[in-house]
């Protein structure tokens, strides 16, 4: 009875230690990005009224789209060039990731001491340098055109979509394996008749998505001397033809974005045939 | 006898299904005739239509190759500061995305978006946009709207980063538990109350380990971000690319594979600790 006049004290997620943690890391986050901004050399007085320069910007010089510009029939070329591209790269880079993400993945692998380390360093180094950076070293390699655009998109595959598939052989069930394996059946038998069979929905599903992928960095690989639509984008960004700029942009994200969705689309028929 | 009988009883049926697997088999060809064929018309566009053969030997590809192996270590303590900033602007540009993804998520949600299917609508297709036009182009975005420099490549990335922040954290908040939301709804809280104390402590740990593999991305993506004029390593790749010093070119990408080891053993270590 007496209780009830007692006020309770108000209720806090944090209390005392964890609440001067919590305020001491709050802090030392702040002074952090203020530290780098300053080391980025970003002017923080400049920052308020960024996005209305931003829309201004946008707005006086890049507006409308030349859309002439994207309609002209090289152009359209250089979109069946991309596409091209892409679909190469993905056909031979998953085509090569086959036997890489078998060899490295950990449970599979035939030989742990040596195709797992070297395999597995292969994909992880054609996954860690980014795309754009393969395509430069391959334009300066073979010379300019789609040959290096490819061939960069098909390491970006083998990094990407491989390590995806490593992932899906490592997670597959144990039971089917050592039933194959106690039959007598080799490292490539017990592959092909116990692990393809349980990894083909999900490599089919990664096969796609991993063109999505290439897709979209195959419109932007030409900025960097390699075929496809970038190629156009570069020589507007050089002539500061802004509008021309605008409306190669705005090419590149529609039809990325249908390509997106013809992807999830087609992932989501497989999922639904399995299931 | 009774077996025969019992085949003839099923013979239709049978037949049936033959007829149906004879085809799916035919439609499986007809699919693997028209990849083929698709691979063989773009192989043939890249590789005789686009390449110019006789400007491409093996003596030539084997010494363009080879200029990269001269490693020039006298650039390689002008990288610290570019490589410095490379880091500092994928941070930023992580710590912004997410803050930007946060009203993205709530809006993409199914079960918190505040006005049920429309505002869902709008989620998903920011989600898209972001997610669907590469680095490299909205760096060029960026570059254009707010100049040249670090900023620009912050605020690039961070938009890249909202889609796959966001999208996550929206399927994270859509198999909550509903037992804490339920619970808090009974005791009166409103809305905001809910999203705070309901939903979010269940999802944070979810948030955190994807920001995390967002820096480690963010990291690779920083490291091109100064080949379209924002600052980093790309800058530094960009000038000895400009002056022709391959060694140069190989000296950068061996500090940008030193940076991603780094950051990826760093945000795995991050990871660990936080799930």
């Amino acid at each position: 009875v007496n209780t009830s006049t007692k006020t309770l004290p108000e209720w806090k997620r944090f209390r005392f230690p964890q609440s001067l943690y919590k305020y001491a890391a709050l802090l030392a986050s702040l002074g952090f990005v203020w530290w780098s901004l300053d080391v980025l050399k970003i002017d923080v007085e400049r920052l308020p009224g960024l996005l209305e320069r931003i829309g201004d910007v946008l707005a006086r010089r890049y507006w409308p789209p030349d859309l002439a510009h994207v309609m002209q029939p090289d152009f359209l070329r250089a979109i069946v060039d991309t596409f091209q591209m892409s679909y190469v790269a993905t056909v031979i880079g998953l085509l090569l990731a086959i036997p890489l993400s078998w060899f490295a993945s950990f449970n599979m692998t035939p030989s742990r001491r040596f195709l797992y380390p070297v395999c597995r360093l292969f994909v992880m180094t054609c996954r860690s340098v980014h795309e754009m950076i393969w395509t430069i070293i391959l334009v300066a390699v073979v010379g300019f055109g789609m040959l290096p655009g490819t061939l960069a998109m098909t390491l970006f595959c083998i990094g990407f979509g491989g390590k995806l598939m490593t992932e899906a052989i490592e997670s597959v069930r144990k039971g089917p394996i050592e039933a194959i394996r106690a039959t007598g059946a080799g490292h490539l038998q017990t592959f092909v008749f116990a692990v393809l069979p349980q990894v083909r929905v999900a490599w089919a599903g990664i096969a796609i998505y991993t063109w999505d992928v290439v897709f979209r960095a195959s419109t932007v690989v030409g900025f960097f001397g390699a075929g496809g639509m970038g190629h156009y984008l570069r020589e507007s960004v050089q002539k500061v033809e802004s509008r021309q700029v605008t409306a190669i942009i705005l090419t590149i994200v529609a039809i990325v974005i249908v390509a997106e969705l013809t992807s999830a689309w087609a992932r989501a028929r497989i999922a639904r045939a399995v299931a | 006898v009774a077996a025969v009988l019992d085949l003839g009883h099923h013979a239709e049926r049978i037949a049936q299904l033959d007829a149906t697997r004879r085809r799916a088999r035919g439609w499986r060809y007809l699919r693997y005739a028209l990849i083929a064929l698709l691979v063989g018309w773009s192989v043939e566009a890249i590789v005789v239509g686009d390449t110019d053969w006789s400007r491409i030997s093996v003596a030539g590809v084997a010494s363009a190759a080879w200029r990269f192996i001269d490693f020039d270590a006298s650039i390689l303590l002008s990288l610290w500061e570019p490589a410095l900033e490379t880091v500092l602007m994928a941070t930023l540009a992580t710590l912004l995305g997410a803050l930007m993804a946060i009203p993205v998520a709530w809006l993409g949600a199914n079960n918190i978006s505040p006005l049920g299917r429309f505002t869902y609508y709008v989620g998903r297709v920011l989600m898209t946009l972001s997610r669907s036009v590469h680095e490299v182009v909205w760096g060029l975005v960026f570059v254009a709207a707010v100049g040249l420099g670090a900023l620009a490549g912050v605020l690039a990335m961070a938009v890249r980063s909202i889609g796959f922040i966001s999208k996550t954290v929206a399927e994270a908040i859509e198999d909550v538990n509903k037992g804490p939301v339920e619970a808090m709804r009974a005791v009166g809280a409103n809305r905001f109350q809910v999203l705070m104390f309901g939903i979010v402590p269940q999802v944070l740990p979810v948030i955190i380990g994807n920001v995390i593999f967002e820096w480690d991305v963010n990291i690779r993506r920083s490291t091109i971000m100064g080949l379209v004029g924002a600052g980093g390593l790309g800058l530094a790749l960009h000038r000895q690319m400009a002056s022709y010093n391959y060694g140069g070119i190989a000296t950068v990408i061996f500090v940008i594979l030193l940076l991603i080891v780094f950051g990826e053993v760093f945000s795995a270590w991050a990871r660990r600790k936080v799930i």
